[in-house]
Protein backbone atom coordinates (compact mmCIF):
# COMPACT_ATOMS: atom_id res chain seq x y z
CA UNK A 1 0.00 0.00 0.00
CA UNK A 2 2.74 2.34 1.03
CA UNK A 3 4.50 1.52 -2.19
CA UNK A 4 1.43 2.34 -4.25
CA UNK A 5 1.06 5.67 -2.52
CA UNK A 6 4.71 6.42 -3.06
CA UNK A 7 4.33 5.50 -6.71
CA UNK A 8 1.26 7.66 -7.13
CA UNK A 9 2.96 10.59 -5.49
CA UNK A 10 5.96 10.10 -7.72
CA UNK A 11 3.90 9.95 -10.90
CA UNK A 12 1.96 13.06 -9.95
CA UNK A 13 5.13 14.81 -8.91
CA UNK A 14 6.96 14.05 -12.15
CA UNK A 15 4.05 14.98 -14.41
CA UNK A 16 3.55 18.09 -12.33
CA UNK A 17 7.20 18.80 -12.81
CA UNK A 18 6.87 18.68 -16.59
CA UNK A 19 4.04 21.20 -16.44
CA UNK A 20 5.91 23.40 -14.03
CA UNK A 21 8.91 23.61 -16.33
CA UNK A 22 6.85 24.34 -19.42
CA UNK A 23 6.93 27.80 -20.95
CA UNK A 24 4.66 28.61 -23.85
CA UNK A 25 3.80 31.29 -26.35
CA UNK A 26 0.74 31.02 -28.56
CA UNK A 27 1.34 34.23 -30.46
CA UNK A 28 4.80 33.39 -31.64
CA UNK A 29 5.76 35.64 -34.54
CA UNK A 30 7.28 33.90 -37.53
CA UNK A 31 8.20 35.92 -40.58
CA UNK A 32 10.12 35.25 -43.74
CA UNK A 33 11.82 37.31 -46.31
CA UNK A 34 12.88 36.53 -49.85
CA UNK A 35 15.20 38.98 -51.53
CA UNK A 36 16.05 39.07 -55.23
CA UNK A 37 17.03 41.88 -57.55
CA UNK A 38 13.53 41.81 -59.04
CA UNK A 39 11.30 41.48 -56.04
CA UNK A 40 11.29 41.43 -52.25
CA UNK A 41 8.66 39.18 -50.74
CA UNK A 42 7.78 38.98 -47.07
CA UNK A 43 5.03 37.48 -44.95
CA UNK A 44 4.24 37.29 -41.25
CA UNK A 45 2.40 34.78 -39.10
CA UNK A 46 1.64 35.78 -35.53
CA UNK A 47 -0.23 32.63 -34.60
CA UNK A 48 2.70 30.28 -34.11
CA UNK A 49 3.09 28.21 -30.96
CA UNK A 50 6.34 27.67 -29.11
CA UNK A 51 6.93 25.47 -26.09
CA UNK A 52 10.06 25.25 -23.98
CA UNK A 53 10.71 22.75 -21.26
CA UNK A 54 13.28 24.40 -19.02
CA UNK A 55 13.98 21.12 -17.24
CA UNK A 56 14.88 19.08 -20.29
CA UNK A 57 15.81 21.96 -22.65
CA UNK A 58 13.32 20.60 -25.19
CA UNK A 59 11.83 23.06 -27.64
CA UNK A 60 8.87 22.68 -29.98
CA UNK A 61 7.80 25.39 -32.37
CA UNK A 62 4.93 25.14 -34.78
CA UNK A 63 3.37 27.44 -37.33
CA UNK A 64 0.30 27.09 -39.54
CA UNK A 65 1.14 27.79 -43.18
CA UNK A 66 -2.25 29.33 -43.90
CA UNK A 67 -1.60 31.82 -41.10
CA UNK A 68 1.08 33.64 -43.11
CA UNK A 69 -0.24 37.02 -44.18
CA UNK A 70 1.11 38.64 -47.32
CA UNK A 71 0.47 42.24 -48.35
CA UNK A 72 -0.67 40.83 -51.71
CA UNK A 73 -3.64 38.44 -51.47
CA UNK A 74 -2.94 36.76 -54.78
CA UNK A 75 0.62 36.06 -53.71
CA UNK A 76 -0.72 34.55 -50.47
CA UNK A 77 -2.94 32.22 -52.47
CA UNK A 78 -0.07 31.16 -54.71
CA UNK A 79 2.15 30.59 -51.67
CA UNK A 80 -0.43 28.19 -50.21
CA UNK A 81 -1.59 26.55 -53.42
CA UNK A 82 1.52 26.24 -55.55
CA UNK A 83 4.53 26.37 -53.29
CA UNK A 84 3.73 25.17 -49.77
CA UNK A 85 0.70 23.02 -50.71
CA UNK A 86 -0.84 23.88 -47.36
CA UNK A 87 -3.83 21.57 -47.81
CA UNK A 88 -1.40 18.66 -47.88
CA UNK A 89 1.15 20.08 -45.44
CA UNK A 90 -0.75 22.45 -43.15
CA UNK A 91 2.06 23.18 -40.69
CA UNK A 92 5.76 23.52 -40.26
CA UNK A 93 7.44 22.40 -37.04
CA UNK A 94 10.79 22.49 -35.35
CA UNK A 95 11.49 20.03 -32.55
CA UNK A 96 14.82 20.32 -30.86
CA UNK A 97 16.94 20.53 -27.77
CA UNK A 98 19.00 23.45 -26.55
CA UNK A 99 22.63 22.32 -26.46
CA UNK A 100 23.90 24.72 -23.81
CA UNK A 101 23.06 24.80 -20.13
CA UNK A 102 20.94 27.80 -19.33
CA UNK A 103 20.01 28.99 -15.86
CA UNK A 104 16.40 30.00 -16.38
CA UNK A 105 16.01 31.29 -12.86
CA UNK A 106 18.41 34.21 -13.38
CA UNK A 107 17.94 37.19 -15.63
CA UNK A 108 20.36 37.28 -18.54
CA UNK A 109 21.00 36.81 -22.22
CA UNK A 110 22.40 33.60 -23.67
CA UNK A 111 23.55 32.77 -27.18
CA UNK A 112 22.75 29.13 -27.72
CA UNK A 113 22.28 26.56 -30.46
CA UNK A 114 19.28 24.31 -30.83
CA UNK A 115 19.68 20.96 -32.54
CA UNK A 116 16.63 19.22 -33.88
CA UNK A 117 14.42 18.44 -36.83
CA UNK A 118 12.88 21.09 -39.03
CA UNK A 119 9.84 20.02 -40.99
CA UNK A 120 8.74 22.25 -43.85
CA UNK A 121 6.58 21.17 -46.80
CA UNK A 122 6.49 17.61 -45.48
CA UNK A 123 10.28 17.25 -45.64
CA UNK A 124 12.21 16.89 -42.38
CA UNK A 125 15.82 18.02 -42.14
CA UNK A 126 18.15 17.85 -39.12
CA UNK A 127 19.28 21.38 -38.31
CA UNK A 128 21.28 23.19 -35.67
CA UNK A 129 19.95 26.70 -35.36
CA UNK A 130 21.53 29.61 -33.48
CA UNK A 131 19.23 31.36 -31.03
CA UNK A 132 19.28 34.10 -28.46
CA UNK A 133 17.53 33.48 -25.18
CA UNK A 134 16.74 36.43 -22.96
CA UNK A 135 15.41 35.84 -19.47
CA UNK A 136 13.85 38.67 -17.58
CA UNK A 137 11.55 38.40 -14.60
CA UNK A 138 10.27 34.93 -15.42
CA UNK A 139 9.62 35.77 -19.06
CA UNK A 140 11.74 33.94 -21.62
CA UNK A 141 12.27 35.56 -24.99
CA UNK A 142 13.73 33.47 -27.78
CA UNK A 143 14.88 34.93 -31.08
CA UNK A 144 15.92 32.82 -34.04
CA UNK A 145 17.12 33.77 -37.46
CA UNK A 146 18.01 31.14 -40.03
CA UNK A 147 17.81 30.31 -43.71
CA UNK A 148 15.71 27.68 -45.40
CA UNK A 149 16.86 26.48 -48.80
CA UNK A 150 13.79 25.81 -50.95
CA UNK A 151 15.54 22.89 -52.59
CA UNK A 152 16.14 21.18 -49.22
CA UNK A 153 12.40 20.98 -48.68
CA UNK A 154 11.40 20.14 -52.24
CA UNK A 155 9.60 23.45 -52.78
CA UNK A 156 9.63 23.85 -56.53
CA UNK A 157 9.73 27.21 -58.25
CA UNK A 158 8.87 27.33 -61.95
CA UNK A 159 11.60 28.80 -64.15
CA UNK A 160 9.36 31.66 -65.27
CA UNK A 161 9.31 33.14 -61.77
CA UNK A 162 12.66 31.75 -60.62
CA UNK A 163 14.29 35.17 -60.74
CA UNK A 164 11.70 36.61 -58.37
CA UNK A 165 12.01 34.09 -55.55
CA UNK A 166 15.23 33.65 -53.58
CA UNK A 167 16.73 30.18 -53.30
CA UNK A 168 17.32 30.75 -49.60
CA UNK A 169 14.51 32.20 -47.56
CA UNK A 170 15.41 34.08 -44.39
CA UNK A 171 13.18 33.09 -41.49
CA UNK A 172 12.86 35.09 -38.28
CA UNK A 173 11.17 33.80 -35.14
CA UNK A 174 10.37 35.98 -32.16
CA UNK A 175 8.68 34.43 -29.19
CA UNK A 176 7.93 35.68 -25.70
CA UNK A 177 7.18 32.76 -23.41
CA UNK A 178 5.61 32.63 -19.99
CA UNK A 179 4.57 29.75 -17.79
CA UNK A 180 0.95 28.78 -18.32
CA UNK A 181 -1.21 30.33 -15.63
CA UNK A 182 1.24 33.16 -15.00
CA UNK A 183 1.54 36.60 -16.53
CA UNK B 1 16.91 -1.56 -4.27
CA UNK B 2 13.54 -2.35 -5.76
CA UNK B 3 12.31 1.07 -4.81
CA UNK B 4 15.34 2.65 -6.35
CA UNK B 5 14.79 0.73 -9.58
CA UNK B 6 11.19 1.83 -9.68
CA UNK B 7 12.21 5.41 -9.10
CA UNK B 8 14.87 5.24 -11.81
CA UNK B 9 12.45 3.68 -14.30
CA UNK B 10 9.89 6.36 -13.61
CA UNK B 11 12.39 9.14 -14.04
CA UNK B 12 13.65 7.71 -17.31
CA UNK B 13 10.09 7.26 -18.53
CA UNK B 14 9.09 10.80 -17.71
CA UNK B 15 12.22 12.13 -19.36
CA UNK B 16 11.72 9.98 -22.46
CA UNK B 17 8.12 11.08 -22.75
CA UNK B 18 8.95 14.72 -22.34
CA UNK B 19 9.00 15.41 -26.08
CA UNK B 20 5.83 13.41 -26.65
CA UNK B 21 4.21 15.18 -23.72
CA UNK B 22 5.09 18.47 -25.27
CA UNK B 23 3.68 17.40 -28.61
CA UNK B 24 0.48 16.22 -26.90
CA UNK B 25 0.29 19.48 -25.02
CA UNK B 26 0.81 21.41 -28.25
CA UNK B 27 -1.95 19.43 -29.95
CA UNK B 28 -4.32 20.12 -27.07
CA UNK B 29 -3.57 23.84 -27.30
CA UNK B 30 -4.25 23.72 -31.01
CA UNK B 31 -7.57 21.95 -30.61
CA UNK B 32 -8.67 24.44 -27.98
CA UNK B 33 -8.45 27.34 -30.37
CA UNK B 34 -8.92 25.70 -33.75
CA UNK B 35 -9.82 28.57 -35.98
CA UNK B 36 -11.88 28.29 -39.11
CA UNK B 37 -9.65 26.86 -41.74
CA UNK B 38 -11.00 28.03 -45.08
CA UNK B 39 -10.55 26.12 -48.30
CA UNK B 40 -8.43 28.22 -50.62
CA UNK B 41 -8.71 28.75 -54.34
CA UNK B 42 -11.80 26.71 -55.17
CA UNK B 43 -11.35 28.30 -58.56
CA UNK B 44 -8.29 30.13 -59.77
CA UNK B 45 -10.04 33.21 -61.02
CA UNK B 46 -13.47 34.79 -60.85
CA UNK B 47 -14.69 33.45 -64.17
CA UNK B 48 -14.54 29.87 -65.51
CA UNK B 49 -15.37 30.43 -69.21
CA UNK B 50 -18.87 31.84 -69.25
CA UNK B 51 -19.76 31.19 -65.62
CA UNK B 52 -18.72 33.26 -62.64
CA UNK B 53 -17.03 31.46 -59.75
CA UNK B 54 -17.23 31.94 -55.99
CA UNK B 55 -13.84 33.66 -56.11
CA UNK B 56 -13.79 37.40 -55.65
CA UNK B 57 -11.04 39.89 -56.38
CA UNK B 58 -8.59 39.90 -53.48
CA UNK B 59 -8.84 42.59 -50.85
CA UNK B 60 -7.40 45.95 -51.95
CA UNK B 61 -6.49 44.53 -55.34
CA UNK B 62 -7.52 46.02 -58.68
CA UNK B 63 -7.85 43.53 -61.50
CA UNK B 64 -7.75 44.80 -65.07
CA UNK B 65 -8.93 42.23 -67.52
CA UNK B 66 -9.42 41.85 -71.25
CA UNK B 67 -11.55 38.97 -72.45
CA UNK B 68 -11.71 38.24 -76.15
CA UNK B 69 -13.92 36.00 -78.27
CA UNK B 70 -13.03 35.36 -81.88
CA UNK B 71 -15.49 34.33 -84.59
CA UNK B 72 -16.89 30.86 -85.26
CA UNK B 73 -14.37 28.25 -86.27
CA UNK B 74 -16.57 25.90 -88.30
CA UNK B 75 -17.18 26.33 -92.05
CA UNK B 76 -20.97 25.97 -91.73
CA UNK B 77 -21.04 28.84 -89.18
CA UNK B 78 -19.20 31.38 -91.34
CA UNK B 79 -15.81 30.16 -90.13
CA UNK B 80 -13.30 28.05 -92.02
CA UNK B 81 -10.19 29.06 -93.90
CA UNK B 82 -11.58 32.31 -95.31
CA UNK B 83 -11.78 33.84 -91.84
CA UNK B 84 -8.74 31.87 -90.64
CA UNK B 85 -11.13 29.82 -88.50
CA UNK B 86 -12.62 32.84 -86.86
CA UNK B 87 -9.45 34.81 -86.22
CA UNK B 88 -10.57 37.61 -88.58
CA UNK B 89 -13.64 38.20 -86.51
CA UNK B 90 -14.14 39.36 -82.96
CA UNK B 91 -17.59 38.59 -81.66
CA UNK B 92 -17.03 40.21 -78.30
CA UNK B 93 -14.30 42.01 -76.40
CA UNK B 94 -14.71 43.08 -72.82
CA UNK B 95 -12.56 45.40 -70.77
CA UNK B 96 -13.18 45.40 -67.06
CA UNK B 97 -11.93 46.66 -63.74
CA UNK B 98 -12.69 44.74 -60.57
CA UNK B 99 -11.75 45.75 -57.06
CA UNK B 100 -11.82 43.81 -53.80
CA UNK B 101 -13.52 45.83 -51.06
CA UNK B 102 -12.83 42.97 -48.66
CA UNK B 103 -11.75 39.34 -48.91
CA UNK B 104 -15.38 38.46 -49.59
CA UNK B 105 -16.85 41.39 -51.48
CA UNK B 106 -15.80 42.76 -54.83
CA UNK B 107 -17.26 45.26 -57.27
CA UNK B 108 -16.62 45.66 -60.97
CA UNK B 109 -17.39 47.66 -64.06
CA UNK B 110 -16.95 46.65 -67.67
CA UNK B 111 -17.65 47.46 -71.27
CA UNK B 112 -18.37 44.89 -73.95
CA UNK B 113 -18.32 45.18 -77.70
CA UNK B 114 -21.54 43.19 -78.07
CA UNK B 115 -24.48 45.65 -77.87
CA UNK B 116 -21.94 48.16 -76.48
CA UNK B 117 -22.99 46.78 -73.10
CA UNK B 118 -21.88 48.73 -70.05
CA UNK B 119 -22.14 46.78 -66.83
CA UNK B 120 -21.67 47.21 -63.13
CA UNK B 121 -21.61 44.25 -60.82
CA UNK B 122 -20.85 43.00 -57.36
CA UNK B 123 -20.07 39.63 -55.89
CA UNK B 124 -20.38 38.75 -52.23
CA UNK B 125 -19.16 35.38 -50.99
CA UNK B 126 -21.13 35.08 -47.79
CA UNK B 127 -20.07 31.54 -47.01
CA UNK B 128 -16.67 29.96 -47.54
CA UNK B 129 -16.05 26.22 -47.47
CA UNK B 130 -14.00 25.06 -44.49
CA UNK B 131 -11.63 22.12 -44.35
CA UNK B 132 -13.50 20.59 -41.39
CA UNK B 133 -16.68 20.59 -43.56
CA UNK B 134 -18.71 22.54 -41.01
CA UNK B 135 -19.33 24.78 -44.00
CA UNK B 136 -19.33 22.20 -46.79
CA UNK B 137 -19.71 24.69 -49.64
CA UNK B 138 -18.87 28.23 -50.61
CA UNK B 139 -21.83 30.39 -51.60
CA UNK B 140 -21.69 33.71 -53.38
CA UNK B 141 -24.30 36.15 -54.61
CA UNK B 142 -23.51 37.77 -57.93
CA UNK B 143 -25.54 40.52 -59.48
CA UNK B 144 -24.98 42.66 -62.52
CA UNK B 145 -26.81 45.59 -64.09
CA UNK B 146 -26.34 46.18 -67.80
CA UNK B 147 -27.04 49.24 -69.90
CA UNK B 148 -27.13 49.23 -73.69
CA UNK B 149 -26.15 52.67 -75.06
CA UNK B 150 -26.59 51.75 -78.73
CA UNK B 151 -27.96 54.24 -81.26
CA UNK B 152 -31.74 54.40 -81.20
CA UNK B 153 -32.17 52.87 -84.66
CA UNK B 154 -29.87 50.01 -83.70
CA UNK B 155 -31.43 49.33 -80.32
CA UNK B 156 -34.98 49.42 -81.68
CA UNK B 157 -34.14 47.77 -85.04
CA UNK B 158 -37.30 46.12 -86.39
CA UNK B 159 -39.58 48.02 -84.02
CA UNK B 160 -42.00 50.63 -85.40
CA UNK B 161 -41.25 53.62 -83.19
CA UNK B 162 -44.31 55.43 -84.49
CA UNK B 163 -46.40 53.07 -82.40
CA UNK B 164 -43.93 52.60 -79.58
CA UNK B 165 -42.39 55.11 -77.20
CA UNK B 166 -38.66 54.75 -76.61
CA UNK B 167 -37.58 55.04 -72.99
CA UNK B 168 -34.14 55.04 -71.39
CA UNK B 169 -35.32 52.39 -68.93
CA UNK B 170 -35.69 49.95 -71.85
CA UNK B 171 -31.95 49.79 -72.12
CA UNK B 172 -31.38 48.24 -68.70
CA UNK B 173 -31.05 44.54 -68.04
CA UNK B 174 -30.28 42.55 -64.92
CA UNK B 175 -28.78 39.21 -63.96
CA UNK B 176 -28.74 37.81 -60.44
CA UNK B 177 -27.29 34.48 -59.50
CA UNK B 178 -26.36 32.35 -56.56
CA UNK B 179 -23.12 30.43 -56.92
CA UNK B 180 -22.71 27.29 -54.83
CA UNK B 181 -19.27 25.69 -55.07
CA UNK B 182 -17.31 22.90 -53.50
CA UNK B 183 -13.68 21.89 -53.84
CA UNK B 184 -12.95 18.20 -53.36
CA UNK B 185 -9.32 17.31 -53.94
CA UNK B 186 -8.41 18.18 -57.50
CA UNK B 187 -12.01 18.76 -58.55
CA UNK B 188 -13.93 21.99 -58.03
CA UNK B 189 -17.59 22.04 -58.92
CA UNK B 190 -20.33 24.65 -58.81
CA UNK B 191 -24.01 25.18 -59.56
CA UNK B 192 -25.42 28.59 -60.57
CA UNK B 193 -29.16 29.16 -60.34
CA UNK B 194 -29.75 32.39 -62.25
CA UNK B 195 -32.49 34.87 -63.07
CA UNK B 196 -32.29 37.17 -66.08
CA UNK B 197 -34.48 40.21 -66.60
CA UNK B 198 -34.44 42.58 -69.55
CA UNK B 199 -36.64 45.66 -69.45
CA UNK B 200 -37.24 45.52 -73.19
CA UNK B 201 -37.61 42.52 -75.47
CA UNK B 202 -38.69 42.41 -79.09
CA UNK B 203 -41.65 40.13 -79.42
CA UNK B 204 -41.51 37.82 -82.41
CA UNK B 205 -43.10 34.43 -82.05
CA UNK B 206 -40.90 31.38 -82.49
CA UNK B 207 -41.99 28.46 -84.72
CA UNK B 208 -43.49 26.71 -81.67
CA UNK B 209 -45.77 29.66 -80.96
CA UNK B 210 -43.85 30.94 -77.91
CA UNK B 211 -43.08 34.60 -77.31
CA UNK B 212 -39.99 36.00 -75.68
CA UNK B 213 -40.42 37.10 -72.09
CA UNK B 214 -38.67 39.83 -70.11
CA UNK B 215 -37.52 37.46 -67.40
CA UNK B 216 -36.46 33.83 -67.39
CA UNK B 217 -34.52 31.41 -65.25
CA UNK B 218 -31.30 29.67 -66.19
CA UNK B 219 -29.09 27.25 -64.33
CA UNK B 220 -25.41 26.77 -64.85
CA UNK B 221 -22.90 24.12 -63.83
CA UNK B 222 -19.15 24.54 -63.98
CA UNK B 223 -16.13 22.49 -63.03
CA UNK B 224 -12.39 22.68 -62.85
CA UNK B 225 -10.06 19.69 -62.69
CA UNK B 226 -6.45 20.24 -61.72
CA UNK B 227 -4.14 18.22 -63.93
CA UNK B 228 -0.94 19.50 -62.39
CA UNK B 229 -0.20 22.15 -59.79
CA UNK B 230 -0.50 24.85 -62.44
CA UNK B 231 -2.58 23.44 -65.27
CA UNK B 232 -6.32 22.79 -65.09
CA UNK B 233 -9.08 21.96 -67.50
CA UNK B 234 -12.35 23.80 -67.07
CA UNK B 235 -15.84 23.52 -68.43
CA UNK B 236 -19.23 25.11 -67.96
CA UNK B 237 -22.79 24.81 -69.23
CA UNK B 238 -25.99 26.82 -68.83
CA UNK B 239 -29.47 25.45 -69.19
CA UNK B 240 -31.62 28.29 -70.51
CA UNK B 241 -35.10 28.02 -69.01
CA UNK B 242 -36.82 30.21 -71.58
CA UNK B 243 -39.56 28.52 -73.62
CA UNK B 244 -38.94 30.93 -76.47
CA UNK B 245 -35.36 29.71 -76.70
CA UNK B 246 -35.92 25.97 -76.45
CA UNK B 247 -36.63 23.51 -79.22
CA UNK B 248 -35.74 25.88 -82.05
CA UNK B 249 -32.61 26.21 -84.16
CA UNK B 250 -32.28 29.89 -83.24
CA UNK B 251 -30.97 29.54 -79.69
CA UNK B 252 -28.64 27.11 -77.96
CA UNK B 253 -27.41 26.51 -74.44
CA UNK B 254 -23.95 28.00 -73.85
CA UNK B 255 -21.25 25.37 -73.42
CA UNK B 256 -17.59 26.11 -72.85
CA UNK B 257 -14.41 24.10 -72.37
CA UNK B 258 -11.03 25.55 -71.56
CA UNK B 259 -7.51 25.24 -70.25
CA UNK B 260 -6.13 27.36 -67.42
CA UNK B 261 -2.41 27.78 -67.08
CA UNK B 262 -0.77 29.64 -64.29
CA UNK B 263 2.67 31.15 -64.49
CA UNK B 264 3.52 33.16 -61.44
CA UNK B 265 1.18 36.12 -61.22
CA UNK B 266 -0.59 35.47 -64.51
CA UNK B 267 -3.36 33.11 -65.43
CA UNK B 268 -3.83 32.29 -69.07
CA UNK B 269 -7.23 31.03 -70.00
CA UNK B 270 -7.80 29.62 -73.47
CA UNK B 271 -11.23 28.29 -74.28
CA UNK B 272 -13.77 27.21 -76.84
CA UNK B 273 -17.41 28.16 -76.48
CA UNK B 274 -20.49 28.66 -78.62
CA UNK B 275 -21.53 31.82 -76.77
CA UNK B 276 -20.61 35.06 -78.49
CA UNK B 277 -21.30 37.35 -75.55
CA UNK B 278 -19.01 37.49 -72.56
CA UNK B 279 -21.36 38.99 -69.98
CA UNK B 280 -24.28 37.02 -68.56
CA UNK B 281 -26.58 39.83 -69.74
CA UNK B 282 -25.56 38.98 -73.32
CA UNK B 283 -24.85 35.28 -73.50
CA UNK B 284 -27.77 33.97 -71.43
CA UNK B 285 -30.47 35.44 -73.71
CA UNK B 286 -28.38 35.57 -76.86
CA UNK B 287 -26.38 32.39 -77.59
CA UNK B 288 -27.35 31.51 -81.15
CA UNK B 289 -24.49 29.33 -82.34
CA UNK B 290 -24.55 25.56 -82.45
CA UNK B 291 -21.51 23.56 -81.35
CA UNK B 292 -22.48 20.74 -83.71
CA UNK B 293 -22.36 23.10 -86.70
CA UNK B 294 -18.94 24.48 -85.88
CA UNK B 295 -20.40 27.40 -83.96
CA UNK B 296 -17.62 27.44 -81.37
CA UNK B 297 -15.09 30.19 -81.08
CA UNK B 298 -11.71 30.57 -79.55
CA UNK B 299 -11.55 32.83 -76.55
CA UNK B 300 -8.88 33.98 -74.18
CA UNK B 301 -8.51 36.26 -71.24
CA UNK B 302 -5.57 38.13 -69.87
CA UNK B 303 -5.51 39.93 -66.58
CA UNK B 304 -3.17 42.03 -64.56
CA UNK B 305 -3.75 42.74 -60.91
CA UNK B 306 -2.44 45.64 -58.91
CA UNK B 307 -2.17 45.21 -55.15
CA UNK B 308 -2.70 48.38 -53.15
CA UNK B 309 -2.06 46.87 -49.77
CA UNK B 310 1.65 47.17 -49.21
CA UNK B 311 1.62 47.03 -45.44
CA UNK B 312 1.36 43.97 -43.23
Amino acid sequence: MKKIIALAVLVIATTGLVQAQMYKDKTCKVSFYSHTALEDISAVDTTGTMLLNTKTNDVIAQVMIKGFIFPNGLMQEHFNENYMESDKYPKSTFKGKINEKVDYTKDGTHNVTITGNLEVHGVTKPRTLPATITIKGGVITVDLKFNIALKDHEIKVPEAVGAKIAENIEVTVHTVMVQPGKK
Amino acid sequence: MKKFLLFATLLICSAAFAQDDMQAYLDSLEKADAKKDYVLATFKTFKVINAQTTETTKHKTLDFRIIHRFGNMGVSSNGGGHTLWGFDDSRDIRFSFDYGLSEKLSVGIGRSKQFELLDANFKWRFMTQTTNNKQPVSIALYSTVGFIPQRKDQFYAGVDLAEFTAKTSHRFNYVTQLIVARKQGIVSFEVLPTYVHRNFVKGPMNPNGDFDSNGFFACGVAARVKLTKRVSITGDYFYIGSKFRRGTDAFYDPIGIGIEMETGGHIFNINLTNSAGIMENNFLPGTQDNWLKGGYKLGFSISRSFAFNTKH
